[in-house]
């Protein structure tokens, strides 16, 4: 077996206090708990604060775009279907630059786990206002307040088709840990935003303001995450913030669908010239 | 049905077919195409149509000729017109003596000296169609009937590509059906036209000859070459590589896929390449410009991806159904930073095929994106071909590590300051292998790395992999008098309005030599040099406005003489006589 230690490549430089260290604390006690292979693991990460994971990480890693992780992510699991590919997104990088990819991707049901670290904030730039900030917050982009209402990942997720909606708390480790497990055993595209808190540009949504707001969604015992309707109600209410896996079905994942044989590699067999079948071809042309 | 009768013999034939968009003009074109080259002849076709499914005005010149032939020519022997708007719009372009058949009423409402020397044929295909087989549609073949007449074709080979193409997916009845309308307009012409407004093509043995398009060409490239991903999205003139391959790939135990958007086609693109699958996207100058970041990523990253850029019309939406050639610089400088690239550029749809099967070989070796940058002309139109070679290939993939030659390696570095710049490479799965890909700046490992020194030689040590590259890649042609001091400059498809034009001068006595640029990056400096020497009057000849490939030149060759630029951007090929004349001109 594994421990968490296997996965650590060094110690993160984040502030002080970032959630991002429950992240990457919750990533690793899932990966030890499945007994992965970092050299099976690829994770690809977006631009952002949550971007150094891969430093941090001890696994195949790929450090792209803006944007543009789940793109990517994409590619590598139809090339190589057998690796775990895991996306890592801030809320700028997958729901403002990134989000014609990230319903896209839901749709398509495409087998990546995809953490989505929200922190209601630009953090790396120094503290722009993102897509889930709320209305009326007040940042160096907006010194008179926000004037744009929030939009919710999840939410888009749920509409766009996804079989694997969950939320986090990168406050309550234990409990992401087991939504990461549980994405990393899911057939398809499986989203865990991680409600993360900005401990240097966010004075508003600290830790203290989630633990007030957020219950778990395990500890209904009347709550089931295969019913649409009632995962859309969890997710509409402002009051409280639910965490825990509102939704999960079973549908083809794309790469099942989309590869020829999703045992063999693209990348490596097969690749000789058919001379044959390519002159059979080629008769088409005559 | 074999005809007797003594027509023109004639080495050289254009026929237009024109109508509106929805007519079958293009289909009409392309069967008539493939006749004429199950005959043994070289054939080009030049479709103009709009972008919209039905209505617009659509033609397509189809150009045989015994002789090797690359352009659609100066002028059209035969008109085919749907309607009489097609006979005034293209009655210009008609040779004297030549024929024109119209399906409709109101040509003689035309002035006489657009009617002189012509002769014209009003032929209704469409009243035939139906009286006699219930069916509009049956309008084309009927139409090819009067061709096959006219032009004293084998209709053998007629019914034999009738039969290919419908006997499998329509059924035997669909194959009699056009059989019949075939013999009809054979006969209709018969009584309608006499001897002298016919020709009698010779038949020659079509041995080796195929007939495909560019894009045809480099999608059977890239199969043969071992592409096995494949992401992009919907755009003209590049949909039809994606088209083909979606039909092949997954036979070749490969993947296709359509994606949200450009950004996300060249971005999975590179996503599978660093996994390992040979890999390519397709576009035209609008998916070019969203896909530039994504490209700077592999160069920075060292990713081995391959692009065709098939080029229309620009700039914005432009005219996304015509042929251009304004997108010259987009891929050598069209993205941010500094990073390596290989941009070749197919003349001919022999070099559409093999250019590919190279591209994927120096994608690997040099670690790094290559484009291949084609037109709207060569990537759409058919053309006649030399039969490709597939046990010539050979599959380079570089410097990829085998997992025993990594698990011998101590210390495994993506990256490693090597002194040809190229790295080895491992790809994510494999054992002993683990390290990073950046897009930021990174050391040999990959990590993330400021250091103004490490930043430094990381740069160098990435461009030196051009200097390795500069042997191996695919040089310029001279076609022509290589002693001639008139020189002409050009790129891609203007290749067969050039060497034509060359011909034509030619009779006239004026000698010319053409450097067909073949690699536009790295730019072919010391070829371009030696060509350049003893030159007394250089042309540079390519479609679009600014003259991007004369300005290309001039940025890389020192000293370079006055160019002439001969530029075409009226959104259609050259003619060789726009070529011709232009340099005769500028002689004087």
């Amino acid at each position: 077996m594994k421990n968490k230690d296997d996965y650590h490549l060094e110690d993160p430089s984040w502030c002080r206090g970032c959630g991002l260290f429950g992240v990457f604390d919750a990533f690793k006690r899932a990966a030890a708990a499945q007994d992965l292979d970092p050299e099976r693991m690829v994770v690809v990460t977006g631009i952002g604060c949550h971007g150094r994971l891969n430093n941090y990480f001890r696994a195949y890693g790929f450090h792209g775009l803006h944007g543009r992780v789940l793109p990517v992510a994409t590619g590598v699991k139809l090339s190589n279907p057998g690796l775990l590919v895991v996306g890592v997104s801030g809320d700028g990088d997958a729901y403002s630059i990134g989000q014609g990819h990230f319903i896209h991707a839901a749709r398509r049901n495409v087998g990546i786990v995809y953490v989505v670290v929200d922190n209601r904030i630009f953090g790396l730039t120094q503290g722009q206002v993102s897509p889930t900030t709320e209305m009326g917050f007040v940042s160096i982009s907006s010194p008179y307040g926000s004037k744009e209402f929030p939009i919710d990942g999840p939410k888009l997720a749920l509409a766009a088709g996804g079989t694997f909606i969950a939320r986090g708390f990168s406050g309550n480790v234990a409990h992401l840990a087991g939504l990461f497990e549980k994405a990393m055993n899911h057939r398809g595209f499986a989203l865990i935003e991680a409600l993360s808190p900005c401990v240097t540009h966010n004075k508003i949504n600290t830790y203290e303001w989630f633990r007030k707001k957020i219950y778990l969604l395990e500890d209904d015992p009347g709550y089931h995450p295969g019913d649409k309707m009632e995962a859309w109600t969890r997710l509409q209410d402002s009051r409280r913030m639910p965490i825990g896996l509102f939704y999960q079905e079973q549908k083809p994942p794309f790469e099942e669908l989309v590869l020829p044989d999703v045992h063999k590699s693209i990348a490596r067999e097969g690749l000789e010239v058919d001379v044959p079948r390519l002159e059979k071809i080629m008769e088409k042309f005559r | 049905m074999v005809s007797l009768r003594k027509g023109q013999p004639i080495t050289d034939i254009s026929v237009l077919i024109a109508g509106k968009a929805g007519d079958g003009v293009l289909f009409t074109g392309n069967v008539l195409a493939k006749i004429l080259k199950r005959q043994g002849w070289e054939v080009v076709v030049c479709r103009d149509f709009p972008s919209n499914i039905r209505g617009e005005a659509t033609s397509t010149i189809v150009r045989a000729s015994l002789d090797r032939i690359y352009s659609w020519g100066d002028c059209v022997d035969i008109l085919l017109a749907f309607d009489c708007q097609a006979v005034f719009k293209n009655v210009q372009t008609i040779v004297r003596g030549g024929v024109v058949f119209c399906d409709g009423e109101g040509v003689g409402a035309m002035p006489d000296h657009l009617k002189k020397g012509k002769t014209f044929h009003r032929f209704l295909l469409r009243q035939l169609a139906k009286e006699n087989l219930g069916q509009e549609v049956y309008k084309n073949m009927i139409a090819l009937g009067a061709l096959s007449y006219v032009l004293d074709l084998d209709t053998q080979i007629i019914q034999e590509i009738i039969s290919e193409m419908f006997l499998q997916r329509k059924g035997q009845e669909i194959v009699d059906k056009n059989t019949r309308a075939l013999m009809l307009g054979w006969e209709k012409a018969r009584e309608m036209i006499v001897d002298s407004e016919c020709h009698a093509l010779t038949r020659t043995e079509d041995q080796d000859r195929i007939i495909l398009s560019g894009d045809e060409a480099i999608a059977l490239g890239a199969l043969a070459a071992g592409c096995r991903f494949f992401a992009a999205y919907p755009i003209c003139p590049a949909s039809e590589i994606w088209q083909w391959l979606a039909v092949y790939l997954p036979h070749f135990n490969g993947a296709v896929v359509q994606t949200e958007d450009e950004l996300a086609a060249m971005n999975m693109a590179v996503g599978a390449a660093y996994a390992g699958a040979r890999t390519m996207t397709s576009t035209s100058g609008p998916g070019a410009s969203l896909m530039m970041e994504a490209f700077s990523l592999a160069g920075m990253a060292e990713v081995p991806v391959v692009v065709a850029h098939v080029q229309r019309v620009g700039p914005a939406t432009g005219t996304p159904t015509k042929t251009e050639q304004s997108d010259i610089g987009q891929w050598i400088f069209g993205s941010h930073g500094d990073f390596p690239k290989i941009v070749l550029a197919p003349g001919t749809v022999e070099e559409c095929f093999e250019f590919t099967v190279k591209a994927f070989n120096l994608a690997e070796r040099y670690q790094c994106p290559v484009i291949l940058m084609t037109e709207l002309d060569m990537g759409q139109n058919l053309r006649s071909a030399r039969e490709f070679h597939f046990d010539k290939i050979a599959i380079d993939r570089g410097r990829l590590l085998s997992q025993d030659e990594l698990l011998g390696l101590d210390n495994f570095k993506r990256y490693e300051f090597a002194a040809n710049g190229i790295s080895p490479r491992a790809l994510p799965g494999m054992k002993n292998g683990l390290h990073m890909v950046e897009g930021n700046e990174h050391n040999e490992k990959g990590y993330r790395d400021e250091d103004p020194e490490i930043r430094r030689r990381m740069m160098d040590k990435r461009m030196r992999k051009l200097q390795a590259a500069a042997k191996d890649l695919i040089g310029s042609q001279v076609w022509g008098d290589p002693r001639a001091r008139l020189g002409i400059l050009g790129t891609g498809s203007t290749l067969g309005a050039i060497v034509e034009a060359q011909a034509q001068l030619a009779k006239k006595g004026i000698r010319t030599k053409f450097l067909q640029l073949r690699t536009l990056w790295p730019f072919p400096v010391k070829e371009t040099e030696a060509f350049l020497r003893g030159c007394r009057q250089v042309f540079v000849v390519e479609n679009n406005f600014s003259g991007q490939l004369s300005r290309l030149i001039k940025s890389q060759v020192e000293g370079c003489p006055r160019f002439k630029n001969i530029v075409k951007y009226s959104s259609l090929p050259f003619k060789p006589m726009d070529i011709s004349q232009r340099i005769q001109r500028a002689g004087r």
